[in-house]
């Protein structure tokens, strides 16, 4: 008894950071994540080699695409901000035990409502920096509202219907790409464009670029992918709300026992993550698209945001190399479209068998087992 | 197979779990048309043990022979072939299929591709009839439907369906009322005399002289010996079974003359499928005292704790803590409030079990200075809490980054009462608070509770342990149906008095001196 | 009154409120639009729908017995995608754009049987390796969603197929597919409720260890549910391009959330084949309404009368959503060892 007292009475922070660090569960979820990525990484190249493809050509074109360039570089980083925030909104709610399927549809309003509410202010404000940065800052409220309603709703339904939260997110996806879709195509459209989408922000809505040259990818971008990774990292571990959220997570009954209001807790943490995927959504189209199109053709980050999230265990901080991959995987599948007759459908098919294998910790804790990686045979 | 071999006979069992080991070369005769009780502690191995004859776990070492036959059992149906059956503890129904349905599950009867009912049917009713069982009128009501005890007959006829020659009872009687238990002596005597034999697990002393004709006490997973039963005593018994003399003793009483703390008036309060459960209840709590609530489980008693400590919004009525009425604040609030609650599940309730020992002493903790401000966790004065907590109540092992899920039961427990004492509250509600605990861990928070009664805190507490509820309480009201029957001296009334109120009887005479609550609604 | 009477009763009020509604809404149609209500609700209207509810019914029931044994199979949107897809392919492999009608049957069979492979090797990751089942199931989704206009793309050099053929219409200007599958509802049902296999399903759903220890291996129970229900899914994504006569790899491809409304028609009834097959006939036809409106003029945008179904499934389940679900659902099952 005394020797264990001395141990857990003499350490110190250092001590305490060293052991989490250590801990064999943190350790476990980092080589899950590795060896999930991996297996369906290869299991990729084996298919593209079945298909008759190089599979050696193929993965190199993969890190080509991903890191090869200064503008694959920029090309990964862009698409990088938009995975780990939409991850970081995943993982809020997975977090609280609430399946947000529906980041996506989150986005896309958050996204849509971001250009709408702009266009319709600039008439109001001046042209100029400080016009631009105050359109910025509505828009982008504007957007963080919109998804966290279109969050709360399924929220609401939740806590008050008893609907799976599963199904009515799904549904609220394809209703949003639908329902937006026909918005950009009739009373949003731009009359004078041949292609299906709003009219453009107005000049002075830019953001000031990074280090490379890419028009698409601002040091704001960064900033705020960063800050609302520590944000939402800090919510989780050093206040009380983060405490009922991740404890509402692990085990509900244990969270109603000490006082949390489980209907409020899925509402707040439905709404929590469908600000961060609206405010994402703003991001993507002040940053990157300079105006709205049919949703069902802007990509599926909502959707890989949920891959992003399991490989990194819900964990905000973990979002940050899981969403870097993803990135990675993005740009490098725009790389293969142009410079390689694989479809890159085949990337897609690969994010797939990461989830999956995500799923199934078990299978790699026997084969680890089995081959003695794993240290303790059981 | 020879008629004079032993129905039973279990030779040198050992089971291991890991490093732990729960029968250690255990012997065990069960002679043919017998009644043979296994007596113990909870953790002693009881169920362990049978659990190996019946199929469920393969023993590391020992041989079973069934009718002098020796056999191995891979499963349950290895068991059955051979004439084994067993009636668990948590009885193994499904409860939205019919009497019937669960009565043949795995066994069923068919006729042309489709379940053959009607043979099934005649074969239960036959069954029925034999052993004067009621629920042949029940074939075709879902099992939930029916009380425990009903439930308990479809197990036993279940078992008898399946042609078991040897059955064995996991604690039957449980979740019994004494009325009730009398009735299963009945059921188990006609088996006897029938021919089959009998295994009957209990840590019961009495039960046990009563019905069986051989006990074998069993201890920290060994057989301390086999008795007959009629050459022997319930002390004896007793020492065999904890190792030492064991003092049944009494501790003095202060009956509520401190200032009431918690007062509860006409409360309503519904279940979770929106029946009500309690049905006007008045009490109340003085600083200083122990209300201890006794009653067969489900008759209300988790609904009204849950109306109390906020976990469930009731329908009507008033509860006041010191002076205030609370029954619309919420669970938080009323934690704010001074309000301790040791919850009837620790595993689901009491703690996260992923979470360390710290993050669990937060558990509740969460709006409460110092380790919370402004929103704010200090997660320091958190772990020193945990520290303390593990410290002063003794929690094994001693150390705050332990899991939860870890843990022995004791432990957790020990932990939880430590974490809600801690609160410094007016009120401590605590609920079965040493179910499934170790007998050394159960004297600790014995005593823990009654030194928070002499500072002066009012404590409720509910148990299905009658022994626990009369050498704890100042004050035993008897909850029936929703009601409380009767509010009575712990002193004045014996544990058959007890369970006749539990029933839903009434006393002859008015020993209940002090009454509350006395509207007898027994209107059975 | 017990939880199955205070089921049905509130079942029965909402086929009622959905009758009442449709009907306000069939009149503030006919007001507006001055459309005549006989117009809107014709035969092929009714053989649309039915044609539509196909596809969802068998993945209903295929989810319906898994879920019953325990089993929360989400992975029928992903399954419908490969029954889909292998369909289209196989015919296109033995008859090239112009396949016969043997090439069709053969085709539905050999989509099942691929599905059949494929869910068996999902549901050694559920049972044998416990894996998380709400995200292996999503994970089948995402792997349909890239694998299947993948390999489309190999093979025709496009995320979907060229024109090939649908399944020629029996009696009543009906598909033998929708027939077949009227078949299969009852003998789901009787299977379900009336055969010790049907009752050793619900068993492991509702309390596993009491079917173990009637000598019952819970395990082997969910294997055949869930390679069941992947099969059935898979069934229905064929029978769906079977109809369609092309496969759409576009998007959400064309099985388009059905694989999820046949998860809300199942919960919907109340895990009876019988209901699920109700409800799915409910969606379907909202699914088709859309040709509906076209035919007798009313001019609303097809892309907002499509989301019907999506804005049906999110009242049914708000105002819906108590179903009593199998108690362990979700939940690997070991026995003690």
């Amino acid at each position: 008894m005394s020797d264990s007292e001395a141990a857990s009475n003499g350490g110190g922070v250092l001590d305490a950071v060293a052991a989490r660090l250590l801990d064999a569960s943190v350790l476990e979820r980092i080589g899950i994540a590795v060896a999930s990525t991996t297996l369906a990484i290869l299991i990729g190249l084996v298919v593209a080699a079945a298909t008759g493809y190089d599979p050696v050509q193929f993965a190199s074109q993969l890190l080509v695409g991903a890191f090869g360039s200064e503008r694959a570089i920029a090309r990964t980083l862009r698409s990088t901000t938009l995975f780990v925030l939409t991850g970081v909104a995943v993982a809020i709610a997975f977090r609280a035990g609430v399946f947000n399927i529906g980041v996506q549809g989150q986005f896309v309003v958050g996204g849509f409502s971001t250009v709408v509410s702009i266009i319709w202010l600039a008439a109001f404000v001046p042209s100029g920096t400080v016009g631009g940065i105050v359109l910025m800052l509505s828009g982008t409220a504007a957007g963080v509202v919109t998804g966290g309603l279109y969050g709360a709703l399924p929220g609401v339904m939740k806590a008050y219907g008893d609907a799976n939260e599963i199904i009515t997110t799904i549904m609220l996806n394809f209703i949003a790409t639908g329902f937006v879709g026909w918005l950009v195509a009739g009373p949003f459209g731009d009359p004078e464009a041949t292609a299906t989408r709003t009219r453009r922000l107005p000049d002075n809505v830019e953001l000031p670029q990074a280090v490379f040259g890419d028009p698409n990818l601002s040091i704001v971008g960064i900033l705020l992918m960063l800050g609302v990774v520590a944000l939402v990292a800090v919510i989780t571990s050093r206040t009380r709300f983060g405490y009922d959220m991740v404890t509402s997570g692990y085990q509900d009954t244990a969270a109603t026992y000490s006082g949390v209001d489980a209907k409020r807790m899925v509402i707040s943490t439905m709404t929590f993550s469908g600000m961060v995927a609206g405010l994402t959504g703003a991001l993507f189209v002040i940053m990157i698209q300079g105006y709205y199109t049919d949703p069902s053709g802007i990509g599926n980050y909502g959707f890989d945001a949920i891959a992003v999230s399991l490989l990194a265990a819900n964990n905000p901080l973990g979002v940050l190399p899981a969403g870097l991959l993803f990135g990675g995987l993005e740009s490098a599948s725009s790389h293969v479209q142009i410079n390689s007759d694989v479809p890159v459908q085949l990337i897609d098919g690969i994010v797939g068998l990461v989830v999956l294998f995500v799923a199934a910790p078990e299978l790699f804790r026997m084969i680890a087992a089995r081959t003695g990686l794993g240290g303790d045979a059981e | 197979m020879t008629r004079n071999a032993p129905a039973v006979r279990l030779e040198g069992i050992t089971k291991r779990f890991g490093d732990v080991v729960a029968n250690d070369a255990v012997d065990f005769t069960l002679d043919q048309g017998s009644i043979h009780a296994l007596l113990g502690e909870n953790g002693s191995g009881k169920t362990t043990l049978m659990s190996v004859l019946y199929g469920l776990y393969d023993q590391n070492s020992g041989t079973i022979h069934v009718d002098g036959e020796e056999r191995t059992f891979e499963s349950p149906r290895d068991a059955m072939d051979a004439g084994v059956g067993m009636i668990h503890q948590h009885f193994q129904l499904v409860k939205p299929m019919t009497v019937l349905q669960n009565v043949i599950l795995g066994h069923e009867p068919t006729e042309g591709g489709t379940v053959d009912e009607a043979s099934a049917r005649a074969e239960i009713e036959d069954i029925c009839d034999r052993y004067g069982f009621d629920i042949d009128r029940e074939l075709d009501t879902p099992v939930e439907e029916l009380d425990l005890g009903a439930q308990q007959r479809v197990e036993i006829v279940k078992s008898l369906y399946r042609g078991a020659e040897v059955l064995i009872l996991d604690e039957p009687t449980a979740v019994l009322t004494p009325q009730e238990v009398d009735g299963l002596m009945e059921v188990m005597n006609d088996l006897r005399e029938d021919g089959r034999s009998l295994i009957f697990i209990s840590h019961k002393l009495d039960e046990a002289l009563e019905i069986a004709d051989d006990i074998t006490v069993l201890r920290d997973g060994k057989a301390m010996g086999t008795v007959p039963a009629a050459e022997t005593t319930e002390s004896d018994l007793a020492r065999m079974m904890v190792g030492r003399e064991v003092l049944f003793d009494r501790l003095e009483r202060d009956p509520g003359t401190g200032a009431p703390v918690l007062e509860v008036e006409d409360l309503r309060v519904s279940g979770d499928r929106g029946r009500e459960r309690v049905e006007g209840v008045d009490l109340t709590v003085h600083e200083g005292e122990i209300l201890g609530i006794a009653g067969v489980q489900g008759n209300g008693q988790s609904e009204l704790i849950e109306g109390i400590t906020g976990l469930r919004r009731p329908d009507d009525g008033i509860v006041r803590l010191g002076g205030t009425d609370i029954a619309d604040r919420s669970r938080r609030d009323r934690i704010e409030d001074g309000i301790a609650y040791i919850p009837e599940d620790r595993q689901t309730e009491g703690l996260v079990q992923e979470y360390s020992l710290q993050r669990n002493a937060l558990l509740g903790n969460q709006t409460i200075e110092p380790y919370a401000k402004n929103g704010f966790l200090d997660w320091d004065a958190v772990e020193n809490h945990a520290a303390d907590v593990i410290e002063e109540y003794d929690v094994q092992p001693p150390n705050p980054e332990t899991d939860a899920e870890s843990l022995s039961g004791g432990n957790q427990q020990k932990f939880i009462v430590g974490r809600e004492i801690g609160h410094d509250p007016d009120v401590l509600v605590a609920s079965h608070p040493t179910r499934g605990v170790d007998i050394g861990s159960i004297e600790f928070i014995h005593e823990r509770l009654m030194e928070l009664r002499d500072q002066g805190v009012g404590i409720l507490m509910v148990s299905s342990k009658l022994e626990e509820i009369q050498k704890l309480s100042d004050r035993i009201a008897v909850m029936y149906e929703g009601e409380f029957v009767d509010v009575v001296d712990p002193e004045a009334v014996t544990e058959s008095d007890l369970g006749l109120l539990m029933a839903g009887g009434t006393l002859a005479e008015g020993s209940d001196d002090e009454s509350e609550s006395v509207d007898g609604g027994v209107s059975s | 009154m017990n939880v199955t009477d205070s089921l049905t009763v509130a079942r029965l009020r909402l086929v009622g409120i959905t009758i009442g509604v449709l009907a306000v809404l069939g009149a503030v149609l006919s007001g507006i639009f001055d459309v005549d209500l006989s117009r809107l609700i014709t035969r092929g209207f009714v053989t649309r729908s039915l044609e539509m509810a196909t596809p969802i019914t068998l993945a209903a029931i295929g989810g319906l017995y898994a879920e019953k044994s325990g089993v929360f199979n989400i992975g029928l949107e992903g399954f419908m995608i490969f029954g889909a897809f292998t369909t289209a392919g196989t015919m296109f492999a033995l008859g090239g754009t112009s396949p016969t009608q043997g090439d069709v049957w053969v085709a539905i069979l050999v989509a099942i049987v691929v599905s059949t492979l494929l869910t068996a090797v999902f549901a050694v990751l559920l049972i044998r390796y416990k894996a998380d089942q709400i995200v292996a199931g999503l994970a089948v989704w995402f792997v349909g969603l890239g694998f299947a206009p993948f390999v489309a793309a190999l093979v025709w050099g496009s995320r979907s197929s060229p024109g090939l053929t649908s399944i020629d219409k029996l009696a009543f200007g009906q598909s033998p597919l929708v027939f077949l599958t009227i078949v299969v509802v009852g003998v789901a049902w009787v299977f379900l409720f009336r055969t010790r296999y049907g009752y050793w399903v619900q068993a492991a759903g509702e309390n596993p260890e009491a079917l173990d220890t009637a000598g019952v291996d819970v395990n082997r129970v969910r294997y055949a549910t869930v390679i069941f229900s992947g099969a059935m899914a898979g069934f229905g994504g064929a029978v769906l391009l079977a109809h369609a006569g092309n496969f759409v790899g576009t998007g959400s491809t064309m099985v388009d959330g059905r694989g999820w409304i046949a998860i809300v028609a199942y919960l919907f009834g109340n895990y009876n084949p019988v209901g699920a097959a109700a409800a799915a006939l409910l969606f379907g036809a909202l699914d088709m309404l859309n040709v509906q409106f076209q035919t007798v003029g009313i001019e609303i945008s097809a892309r907002l009368v499509n989301l019907l179904p999506y804005v049906a499934v999110l009242v049914v389940l708000t105002a819906y959503g108590k179903t009593r679900i199998p108690a362990v659902v979700g939940e690997p099952y070991e026995t003690e060892e």
